[in-house]
């Protein structure tokens, strides 16, 4: 098996580009989901994305307000608790991100039918509400009957919505640990990231931890993600900030609204991107940013037990190093 | 007693769930309202997010979201979407669940996709919303498979319409039998719980009628602030204060005090 270990700087210049259907995981709101990637998205200006993301996040919220999402297919495309996403938001507003509306549910079945490389997945969600009756592709038929077509089911006569299934070009996945290979364990709810892994052209892990392949042999029915699907694995540490990684560290408070407060104007999300997407280069420089207080908060988490059976399989940064060294031999 | 309209209407809401129940939980006052059942009279509920969250209760205050750390200390299981929001909920397997609104209609439909100046359906194209909201996350799935499910909304003319802007999680529909008709697996909305009081559907033609208002209000001061005209029940009763054990509930699920800051 092939060391896959690569740095987000090639990762992102490797696996993005200007209007590719781009998929960010888990895509949840505070919880897991790739922010570092779709920072570094940022910084390498990627634009026109046709973005799959099954909920919203930082990452969406950001991407949206630099102006990179031409468009966004979404069950949920808020912050939970934390608020409307002002800088997606923003983008839809003003006409700069067309959005297509489906059901958290609906987006989940639709992943599974592109991993069975199916062209459709039935399912009575959706349907006889707007969902069904409004399209940003078919603006001007309403209700709409080529988003979400009834179809007959053959052995009933019942009828059921037909949803088109979802292939990414890219999915950048972020996980608790993986190993090299991208053999890969997730804490806390996988949302819809084991489907998503099968479903995608290419997959970019953005891990946590790296561990020892021992660490998947010892709980080999906890690898949901396998080397097979892997193309690429980007070590980063806190991958997830200012959301949160089960096990490893809670969100941030502060930063999530603070963050969300600046995607509200163009001028604000300016300040923003100059510290946070132009103002590191390294992981260390990147963690700096965050500061050893917010870092020792936020990670002084009660899911932290999670992580135990786990820690003797951790590499060390020097580790780390050393294997991205041999990675490029 | 001290208590704020929220805090009211999460213990309402929570009254209305059974013991035993197999329950889904979404975001904020959902969660809160369901943990508060599990910890007042319920004992026996089975919740879960859609996460695939299973069997955990929440520790530290108000999760920030379905997945947050604080309600993910304690679970039994931690699975997925497809898991939860396919085999245990579209399969019909779920008793109830608990979603939001922004805007609401008689016949329980809901919306929480977007605000229009003037909405698809009057306008017969589909332009961006004047101020988009969330989307219907998995609030759509829970309306269309759960047993029956409840409806929490903020109690104002402009929220409670005769249609709403958008569709995003059907309720009855047109009402009568438009729901069944439609084949959804689920029986629909068993009741919408505002900050005034509590609207349930009149089971023949599913329009939903004024049947309790809180001690606070009054049943003019109700059907001035529901945008259609409110049918009102011959039995219209005052919904109990909240006791100061059902507070006490309440406020150990709620650590972080996020329902008394909201007024």
């Amino acid at each position: 098996m092939n060391n896959k270990l690569i740095s987000i700087q090639e990762a992102v210049a490797a696996y993005t580009w200007d209007g590719m259907t781009y998929c960010n995981g888990a895509a949840l709101p505070v919880g897991s989901d790739s922010i570092i990637f779709g920072f570094e998205m940022a910084r390498q200006n990627r634009k026109d994305l046709n973005v799959i993301c099954h909920c919203g996040s930082q990452q969406i919220n950001l991407l949206g307000a630099v102006g990179a999402v031409k468009r966004i297919e979404v069950g949920f495309s808020g912050l939970e608790v934390y608020g409307f996403a002002a800088g997606l938001n923003r983008a839809v507003a003003a006409g700069k991100t067309r959005i297509e509306d489906y059901s958290n549910g609906a987006m989940a079945i639709r992943l599974f039918g592109g991993a069975m490389n199916w062209p459709f997945v039935p399912a009575t969600v959706n349907i006889h509400n707007d969902q069904q009756k409004c399209s940003c592709d078919f603006p001007d038929e309403y209700p709409c009957s080529k988003k979400i077509p009834l179809i007959t089911d053959p052995f009933t006569g019942k009828k059921y919505g037909a949803f088109r299934t979802i292939q990414p070009d890219v999915a950048a996945i972020h996980v608790t640990m993986a190993d090299i290979h991208g053999n890969a364990i997730m804490l806390g709810t996988e949302w819809n990231r084991f489907e998503m892994s099968r479903a995608s052209k290419k997959v970019v892990l953005v891990a946590d931890r790296i561990v020892d392949t021992d660490c998947m042999r010892q709980y080999p029915n906890l690898t949901r993600i396998i080397s097979e699907v892997v193309d690429a694995v980007v070590y980063w540490p806190f991958a997830s900030y200012p959301q949160a990684s089960c096990g490893l560290y809670d969100s941030d408070e502060e930063m999530m609204f603070g963050m969300n407060k600046m995607m509200k104007t163009d001028e604000d999300t300016e300040t923003f991107c100059k510290k946070w997407i132009n103002g590191w280069n390294t992981r260390e420089e990147y963690q700096e940013l965050i500061g050893r207080e917010k870092i020792e908060k936020i990670s002084d988490t009660a899911t932290a037990f999670l992580l135990d059976p786990y820690r003797k399989w951790i590499k060390d940064d020097a580790e780390i190093a050393e294997l991205e060294k041999r990675a490029k031999e | 007693m001290e208590y704020t309209k929220q805090e009211f209407m999460a213990i309402a809401t929570g009254r209305e769930i059974r013991d035993n129940e197999l329950i889904i939980l979404g975001v904020g006052l959902s969660m809160l309202a369901g943990y508060f059942a599990k910890r007042n009279h319920a004992p026996n509920l089975r919740a879960f997010t859609e996460g695939g969250v299973y069997g955990a209760t929440p520790v530290g205050g108000l999760p920030w979201g379905i997945e947050c750390n604080r309600i993910s200390s304690n679970a039994v299981s931690f699975t997925n979407a497809i898991d939860a929001l396919g085999f245990l909920v579209s399969s019909g397997r779920t008793d109830n669940g608990v979603i939001g609104a922004a805007q609401v209609d008689k016949y329980g439909n809901v919306n929480t996709t977007g605000i229009w100046d003037e909405p698809p359906w009057k306008l017969g194209r589909y332009v961006p919303p004047r101020i988009r909201l969330n989307g219907s996350g998995g609030a759509n799935d829970i309306a269309v498979g759960c047993k029956r499910y409840l409806i929490m909304a903020s109690h104002e003319s402009r929220r409670f319409m005769e249609r709403v802007d958008y569709v995003s999680s059907p309720g009855y529909l047109d009402g009568g039998d438009a729901r069944k008709k439609a084949g959804f697996v689920g029986g629909g909305p068993s009741a919408i719980i505002s900050t005034l009081g509590i609207l349930r559907p009149n089971p023949e033609t599913k329009e939903f009628f004024l049947d309790a208002y809180f001690p606070f209000t009054s049943v003019e001061e109700i059907k001035d602030s529901t945008g259609w005209h409110l049918k009102v029940s011959p039995d219209v009763k005052q919904v109990p204060e909240p006791s100061e054990r059902e507070l006490k509930n309440l406020r150990e699920v709620d650590a972080t005090g996020s329902l008394r800051k909201s007024g």
